[in-house]
């Protein structure tokens, strides 16, 4: 058999946590794991039925893609402040996360959602502890 | 039938070493090749078993083209059949094809078929062509497609993944990450052959 590249699936690759920092804002993050890298712009947050949430999104290291033209991709950890549509403080709000990602060995994953609970603090309070997010998988459903 | 331990009598060994501590030995020992027998049987077994089920699988799938005509994979069948799950958005795979393409008109008269399955949206396949045309059948998969090929042995659901099978319909190779050209012609070689 020939050999096939050890990987690791997308959940550990790209490990998401994530805390609020106040009753308004998240702050997502990505470590991405070596020999592999996130796409800027495959990169989405919603809570419940929202649409996109308004994304502070680092500048990431310019790529050129034949097909897609100039692309972003970020590798080690990114740090992400994330909009709340509305302030919700002291409620535990259900993240979710939509990245996309590739391994330098050769291969790239499909949209991978991750989801995650976080515990908003109230107007003034200390921001939450970052929390990792789960292993589900929206979109086998 | 000749089972291990008949053909590995006590009496096959010196006479001196045919003790009652031996002879324990002798009985653990080979009720441990017995064993190892069946499981590695078994395994094998097993392996042919998921090859054909594998293989069958796959002639078995039907997705639409890119005109929404279903297409059923069975029409290959007899053929050296190469189904390549890729995605526009997968730099790899864009990477790998051109290797297909010319492989498929070099082979294509001895039976080498390749099949390409896009986990991916209709309306990025076809402008994808449009710039880089590809001489063998695009099918659309969608997302769901992935499962498809997590059923067949990609675990990560990773991209590109490709599957060969042979001219019986058994699956002769599958390949996560890209298909090396040396790695394809031979192959190839044996399958034609």
């Amino acid at each position: 058999m020939p050999v096939q590249p050890k990987l690791l699936p997308p959940d550990q690759a790209f490990r998401l946590s994530a805390r609020a920092l106040d009753p308004t804002t998240i702050e997502a993050r990505f470590d991405v794991a070596d020999g592999y890298y996130l796409y800027r712009d495959r990169i989405h947050f919603t809570v419940g039925s929202s649409g996109d949430l308004p994304a502070e999104l680092p500048a990431g290291v310019r790529k050129h893609d034949e097909f897609f033209g100039d692309v972003e991709t970020y590798r080690g950890p990114v740090v992400i402040r994330v909009a709340l549509p509305s302030a919700a403080p002291g409620r535990t709000l259900t993240l979710h996360a939509d990245s996309q990602g590739c391994a330098d060995a050769g291969v790239c994953y499909p949209p991978n959602p991750q989801t995650l609970d976080v515990d908003v603090p109230v107007a003034g309070g200390k921001p939450g502890a970052f929390v990792e997010a789960g292993q589900k998988k929206r979109w086998f459903k | 039938m000749t089972s291990p331990a008949d053909r590995l009598s006590p009496d096959a060994l010196p006479k001196g070493e045919r003790t009652a501590v031996s002879r324990r030995t002798f009985v653990v020992a080979s009720a441990c090749v017995a064993v190892a027998a069946v499981a590695a049987g078994a395994a094998l077994f097993r392996q042919r078993n998921s090859r054909a089920r594998d293989g069958d699988a796959v002639l078995a799938t039907v997705l639409p083209d890119l005109d929404g005509r279903e297409t059923p994979l069975a029409q290959w069948r007899g053929k050296v059949l190469i189904v390549n799950f890729w995605a526009t958005w997968c730099a790899p795979c864009r990477e790998e094809m051109p290797q297909f393409v010319a492989v498929q008109s070099r082979d294509g008269a001895k039976g080498v078929q390749f099949v390409g399955i896009a986990v991916d949206q209709v309306d990025k396949v076809r402008d994808y062509v449009k710039e880089v045309p590809i001489n063998y059948p695009v099918l659309i998969g969608g997302f769901g497609a992935i499962e498809l090929s997590k059923a067949l042995g990609n675990e990560l659901a990773a991209l590109p993944f490709t599957i060969v099978l042979d001219k019986h319909g058994g699956v002769a190779h599958t390949q996560l990450g890209q298909l090396k050209s040396a790695q394809l012609d031979h192959l190839l070689a044996s399958l034609l052959a």
